[in-house]
């Protein structure tokens, strides 16, 4: 397993190289000049010129790629173009306000999707299968802020149940979790669809299976055939796509996170695009990629657990 | 299975029930000073004796029940702004709407726009505006600073009094590229001090008022910072945590989502009615109003639409104020680009545009007409829809007229352009909307829509044979010199810079025009220019969009609200909540 694991973390390294260069070019590619979008369209032509050589954006594209590589390695994100504040300071205060909605919203879609998934599989082709199935289709179609939007609309404004906007004060339990639901609930459901589409089709496939017949032939309660049997068979597609989802997810809370207002790295990626800082944006792109990469492998580990036939 | 539900749906019932829940009383030890009479055995002459005594002080713990005392509740503004995040705090080069708005409520200047009226100045660090001498032919106007205005205390320096030390460096700094963004506009200016409360601003070049007041208003370079707190943290830091001695003083930013602001409480002109303001960065339209109608923001930035402010005031308790000074948009032709070096086909392209069409888009009271490239609705030197009517240069729609012109021309069957545009809906608009009243006249028009930055980047590098800009600048000088004066050619001008149309026709009155001190000369020189850029038809003024916020009733600004150069409505030690 460890041997396994050094493996893994090994490949990463040309994985994350392979991202950053492609995350360099990329963000230098796109029109507009981080100096006019700072300085805006009132500055002079030399106060333009004065800032683009204190930004270093003067210096051969190669130079500039070396040096944000080797600030990388000795663990700096550089500082922000535009306010000049530490990149590393302002990942650390928005990142727990994206980590903590990813987290919640997996919470919602995977408390409600598997049950829901296992309720439709033993109901399949009934009125409440119909329904499910629909539900989580419409639930697939919809689309991120769209149904934010709708959830604020319902709990905010109509029923004045739980704010719509902003992030909340990390160290106030009240303040934060009122804001955190909205914005969780809206990732969840997206994600409640797609885990429910899957389980129940896992476990469809795994309850005509000979041994859960078996099972039921010995006599064994229904509950200890669909949990200890065939549930425990269908896992591995299931923590496959909550893997999968939860990459997803991060992606998708740059849409929540603007829509609820809500700090995070997807607002700050957004705000990085539209102020053209570039060290900003590579270093959230580089983020990005660690969870990705981290959230791949936990997921293969996590097959070794559910499945003890699969050996690292 | 049913269990697990029960006991989930009690788990999240719990969790919301404890979020919502009042604050639990508290059990506290009280100690509480009492009398009390004690027996006690004395000894009179020889004799024992029990005698009851009053012991005046006596200290016992008391257990007392009581809810958590509520604290008396911040007054605080929660205002959202459509930008992502924070630009910077350092006022020589807050450039973006949100990092205008930020400055304008911490710093001062020697004199200010009066708060809610763009056109009227007042002193505002400075005793009174002076008159201006003329010194070995130079013109000196020399400032009487107030005496008590503290510049707000930080980490870095204690509050401390501002002197015209500070004012001097602040200047100066305002004059170098290195740390302004304004640099230009100081060009031939010095400044001295003469004592501790005495300021001395010489101009090489003697300027009207009208032209040199901007330099020192609260308005881009004109702003005064605090000297000591901007050495001792440098400029990076001071981007983040600005010291300055308007009404309201930096407190905190959280990334992505806000800037609290709270009161000074030395400010010169007496305490906020405010505690705080938070200013929150709210890029996404529908979130501002969702946040508004909640009750979770108190103001808010809103859409340049008339439907919109239609809508938004229908709502119970809620205002919206159109206000300025509003964003001209002009239509400029490129004459190194044929066909539209022929002045024939540039009068077509105007006779054929409707001004509005162009206006139904955004709507009353939202957007309204110009008729000269500097709005005579907000500054000296404009021409009013009558004065272009009498000498014929409205331009007035006249569709057979604009065809005869480009048969004449030698484009009878009309020509193709291509160009770009912004996303921005104040620009698409009206490319999509002169696109399709051109195909009227043969012309086609490809649009390629680009983000806002690029556009800017692309239209700068002289890609567009029609460039449509939307800008506000502070007075006729700027407007002219920065869209007409020959040193602004694009690419190719001595400091290149937004005259999109190459044209080098009006230098002589733009400059005449600035050193002239007569201020009806002045203007009749600006006016002069504007003519021939009309008759020459250069660019073609379209409309001038306002500000719009919303806001709940209960939002008193403390000023009437007419225009504001920091582009939202001033916040203000007057400004108030009036629940």
């Amino acid at each position: 397993m460890l041997k396994y694991l050094a493996t893994r973390l090994a490949l990463t390294i040309p994985t994350f190289l392979a991202v950053l260069t492609l995350v360099f070019f990329v963000v230098r590619v796109i029109p507009g000049d981080p100096a006019t979008a700072a300085l805006g369209d009132y500055a002079s032509q030399e106060a333009v010129t004065a800032l683009r050589e204190r930004m270093g954006l003067n210096d051969p594209l190669y130079i500039q790629y070396f040096r944000f590589l080797a600030d990388l390695a000795r663990g700096d994100l550089g500082k922000s173009m535009i306010t000049g504040k530490s990149i590393s300071e302002m990942v650390r205060q928005v990142l727990p306000y994206t980590l903590e909605l990813t987290l919640s919203a997996i919470f919602v879609g995977a408390l409600l999707g598997v049950p829901l998934g296992i309720y439709t599989a033993r109901n399949s082709n009934t009125t409440i299968d119909y329904i499910g199935r629909i539900t989580s289709l419409a639930g697939l179609s919809v689309p991120a802020f769209y149904l934010g939007i709708l959830i604020m609309l319902l709990f905010a404004i109509k029923l004045k149940l739980l704010p719509a906007v902003g992030g909340g004060d990390l160290n106030d339990f009240k303040s934060n979790i009122t804001h955190l639901a909205l914005p969780a609930l809206t990732l969840g459901l997206i994600m409640t669809a797609s885990v429910t589409r899957l389980t129940r089709s896992a476990m469809l496939n795994v309850l005509k299976e000979d041994y859960v017949r078996t099972a039921r032939a010995k006599g064994l309660p229904e509950r200890a055939v669909v949990f200890r049997h065939a549930l425990r068979a269908a896992l591995v597609p299931i923590v496959s796509i909550i893997g999968i989802w939860a990459a997803n997810l991060i992606a998708d809370s740059v849409l929540t996170e603007t829509v609820f207002a809500r700090p995070g790295l997807g607002k700050m990626l957004v705000g990085a695009i539209m102020q053209r800082d570039y060290t900003a944006l590579q270093s959230v792109m580089v983020i990005y990629t660690g969870f990705v990469v981290v959230i791949n492998l936990i997921t293969d580990l996590v097959y070794s657990l559910v499945d003890p036939r699969i050996t690292h | 299975m049913k269990r697990i539900i029960v006991l989930i749906t009690l788990l999240v019932a719990v969790l919301i029930i404890s979020a919502c829940a009042q604050p639990t009383p508290k059990v506290v030890e009280k100690e509480v000073v009492v009398t009390q009479i004690v027996k006690e055995t004395v000894i009179v002459e020889g004799t024992p004796q029990v005698v009851e005594k009053q012991v005046e002080v006596t200290k016992i713990v008391q257990e007392v029940v009581t809810a958590t005392p509520v604290p008396k509740e911040p007054v605080v503004l929660r205002y959202a702004d459509k930008a992502a995040d924070l630009g910077t705090m350092d006022p020589h080069f807050a450039a973006a709407t949100n990092d205008r708005n930020l400055v304008d409520m911490i710093f001062n200047a020697l004199v200010r726009y009066k708060p809610g009226d763009g056109t009227q100045f007042e002193p505002d660090l400075a005793e009174s505006i002076p008159v201006p001498e003329i010194v070995n032919g130079k013109q000196v106007w020399t400032f009487r600073l107030r005496h008590g205005i503290m510049c707000h205390p930080s980490d870095a320096v204690p509050s401390y009094e501002l002197t015209a030390d500070d004012v001097v460096f602040s200047l100066n700094k305002s004059a170098t590229a290195d740390t302004s963004a304004y640099a230009g506009e100081y060009s031939g200016m010095s400044v001295d001090k003469v004592d501790d409360y005495t300021v001395k601003v010489t101009m090489e070049q003697p300027i009207s008022p009208v032209l040199f007041l901007p330099k020192v208003a609260d308005y881009a370079g004109g702003f005064i910072i605090c000297q000591k707190p901007y050495e001792a943290m440098g400029a990076e830091e001071f981007k983040t945590h600005p010291v300055g001695t308007g009404p309201f003083m930096f407190d905190s930013y959280s990334p992505q989502e806000k800037v609290v602001l709270k009161a000074n409480d030395s400010y010169f002109r007496g305490r906020p009615l405010l505690d705080a303001v938070e200013y929150r960065f709210m890029p996404e339209l529908n979130s501002r109003e969702l946040g508004l109608r909640s009750g979770e923001l108190d103001v808010i930035n809103g859409a340049a639409e008339g439907q919109w402010v239609k809508r938004m005031n229908q709502e119970d308790g809620i205002r919206v104020d159109v206000y300025g000074v509003g964003e001209v948009a002009t239509i400029h032709f490129n004459l190194t680009r044929p066909p539209l070096d022929d002045v024939r086909v540039r009068q077509a392209i105007a006779y054929a545009l409707d001004r509005d069409e162009f206006l139904a888009l955004f709507g009353a009271p939202v957007a309204a007409n110009v008729y000269s490239q500097v709005p005579a609705q907000f500054l000296a030197g404009g021409l009013t829809k009558k004065e272009v009517d009498d000498l014929g240069l409205e331009y007035a729609l006249n569709i057979d007229k604009a065809k005869q012109l480009l048969a004449d021309a030698g484009y009878a069957d009309g020509f193709s352009l291509e160009m770009v545009s912004s996303e921005r809906e104040s620009y698409l608009k009206n490319y999509q909307s002169m696109q399709a009243q051109l195909a009227k006249v043969g012309i086609k028009i490809k649009i390629n829509t680009v983000d806002h930055s690029s556009m800017h980047k692309l239209i700068r590098e002289d890609v567009n044979p029609i460039v449509i800009y939307v800008a506000w600048r502070p007075n006729a000088d700027v407007y002219l010199t920065r869209f007409y004066h020959s040193d602004s050619i694009v690419v190719t001008g001595a400091k290149p810079d937004t005259n999109f149309s190459h044209y080098t026709g009006i230098d002589d009155l733009i400059e005449e025009a600035r050193v002239e001190l007569d201020p009806d000369k002045q203007i009749d020189l600006w006016k002069q220019a504007q003519i021939k850029l009309l008759t020459e038809m250069i660019s073609y003024p379209l409309q001038y969009q306002n500000q719009v916020t919303a806001r709940w009733d209960y939002v008193d600004y403390g000023h009437v609200l007419k225009s504001a150069l920091a582009l939202y409505p001033q916040i203000t030690e007057n400004t108030r909540i009036v629940k």
